[in-house]
């Protein structure tokens, strides 16, 4: 089952949703296949990931994964948090991937066995890593 | 007459998925092939399988006779005439086809009104949308309420707009409304009447000349036959004058350099070589189905359609969408108060073996009209979706309706 007990209070977390007013950049994310659609408000510090919130709606794998990648991300620099989505995705694409640089990412290995599913879990990982590429 | 199903023929439900017996209860989306129509596509394939309408020889003559056999049998299913029956790919390639030629023959023009409904999926929308911003048509909409049901005064209201022609689909693969076509015809009068009959053609036999149908569109694969075939009725006298939608060999009379003359119908539309296979293979589906009976099948689901919303409304945290009346056959849509329809569907599938469907079912538009009817305090912008067909039973209901109180119990 990949509802674990760690997912599914993650999926509950209230602490990073909400907007952020002033916002360096938001970002629209949304699977068409299905509905889910989330916005990522994000705050920057030069270089580094300052702050991150986001509104929206989804699968408890997709709620789940947003706020684990926005505890994850926060304090990191664009290219530290480019480089964990890499892994991030590599992980639940089967394929080689640095288990050193993903912490609580981990819990979502599973979500690699259903692949109708991937897309959830990818979902924040896309819109940010567009967010920080534009 | 009870509708006598052999299992034997449906060897997938006998497959275990996740450790559990199989519960298919994802219908509209496609249904489980009879092993007999499988059997006998290889037989076709092994034993009488050609190109058609070319060659001289024998296999070739088998295929033709095969194919042309098949599509006698969609004619006289519907009423109609071998002419007007058309093979297509599917539902979507008749509806593409449809507005393609009306356009290129002068039919549909600028100015004119196509008017389609709310409940609309994807394949009887963005053909329409998309055209009209070339061609300068204008679309308007029966409105649906806030069950996302279409109302005999929401489809009279219709009549304001004048429209050309009618495009709506026969059963909702969201709400499970059977549309009243009769209804339809009577308050359009002289519109030409286009029927999506995705969802209902495998449920109900339809006489296309009692309805006054225009044109009608249906699937193979939602109703046993292979995937990749689909069938349009077209009225004949609208057919022959209408330009073809697709070019090429096959459909042609005469070709110059310069000019082409088009063959008669139905060839003029089965441009290249056909899905062969896959028109005959629908024909022997068509076999199975008569065989069982089309009142059977129809009074089966009708019994187990009525059984599913009666359980299904005993959950105080399920919330039902749908006219949950006698208009409403084999699908219902319902989400779980707290829990999103992907994470339902993914534990009835793991933990119970029931496969339904979850997410906006190709009708975004639909899916967002539910939200102004929903008590839910956030509606999730999709639903789950069950559907049952002729070899679903009460047991399979019960396995989902205790799956989701398991799951209620799990999620909290």
């Amino acid at each position: 089952m990949i509802y674990s007990d760690a997912i599914m209070d993650y999926a509950k977390l209230r602490k990073y949703r909400g907007k952020i007013e002033n916002a360096h950049r938001i970002e629209e994310g949304k699977n068409v296949s299905c509905g889910d659609e989330i916005t990522l408000y994000l705050v920057f510090d030069g270089d580094r990931v300052a702050e991150v919130k986001f509104e929206g709606q989804g699968c408890a794998i997709s709620q789940a994964s947003t706020n684990v990648m926005i505890e994850v991300v926060t304090g990191k620099t664009k290219e530290e948090v480019i480089e964990i989505a890499k892994n991030a995705e590599n992980m639940v694409l089967g394929r080689e991937f640095e288990a050193g640089l993903l912490g609580p990412v981990l819990l979502f290995q599973e979500v690699g066995k259903y692949p109708m599913r991937v897309k959830c879990f990818l979902l924040p990982w896309k819109t940010l890593q567009i967010a920080l590429e534009r | 007459m009870p509708l006598r199903v052999s299992f034997d023929d449906f060897p997938t439900l006998g497959k275990k998925v996740n450790g559990k017996r199989l519960v298919y209860l994802d219908n509209a989306a496609t249904t489980l092939k009879p092993k007999p129509v499988l059997e006998k596509m290889v037989d076709f394939y092994i034993g009488s399988y050609s190109n058609v309408h070319r060659a001289v020889h024998t296999l070739a003559s088998r295929a033709t006779v095969a194919y042309e056999e098949a599509r006698m049998k969609v004619a006289k299913f519907l009423n109609a005439d071998p002419s007007e029956v058309i093979f297509t790919s599917g539902a979507t390639m008749g509806i593409n086809l449809v507005v393609n030629s009306l356009l290129r023959s002068g039919i549909l023009r600028e100015g004119d009104v196509v008017l389609l409904s709310q409940a609309e999926h994807h394949a009887n929308l963005v053909p329409w949308i998309r055209l009209s911003k070339f061609h300068g048509f204008g679309i308007a909409y029966i409105e649906v309420n806030e069950k996302g049901v279409l109302t005999e005064e929401a489809i009279l209201r219709g009549k304001e707009y004048k429209p050309k022609i009618v495009s709506v689909t026969g059963h909702s693969n969201v709400t499970g409304q059977v549309i009243p076509l009769e209804f339809v015809r009577e308050v359009f009068e002289d519109a030409i009447l286009v029927v999506d009959g995705a969802q209902l053609v495998p449920h109900k036999r339809l006489d296309v000349k009692d309805l006054g149908l225009d044109f009608l569109v249906f699937s193979g694969h939602k109703m046993l036959g292979p995937t990749g075939v689909g069938v349009l009725y077209g009225r004949k006298d609208l057919l022959e004058v209408m330009e073809p939608f697709l070019y090429g060999g096959e459909m042609i009379d005469k070709v110059s350099f310069e000019e082409v003359t088009f063959n008669e119908i139905p060839y003029k539309f089965e441009a290249g070589t056909q899905n062969i296979a896959g028109v005959v293979g629908l024909g022997y589906a068509l076999d199975y189905l008569e065989a069982l009976g089309f009142d059977s099948l129809e009074e089966h689901v009708r019994d187990l359609t009525e059984y599913l919303i009666e359980e299904l409304s005993k959950l105080e945290f399920v919330e039902l969408y749908g006219p949950l009346d006698h208009s409403h056959v084999s699908i219902v849509s319902f989400n779980v108060e707290g829990i999103h329809p992907h994470d339902v569907a993914h534990v009835l599938d793991q933990e119970f073996g029931v496969a339904v469907r979850s997410g906006h079912h190709c009708a975004q538009p639909l899916v967002r009209a539910l939200a102004r009817g929903t008590k839910l305090s956030n509606f999730p912008n999709s639903t789950v979706r069950a559907s049952v067909y002729l070899y679903n039973t009460k047991e399979d209901v019960d396995v989902m309706v205790e799956g989701l109180k398991k799951l209620k119990g799990w999620f909290g």
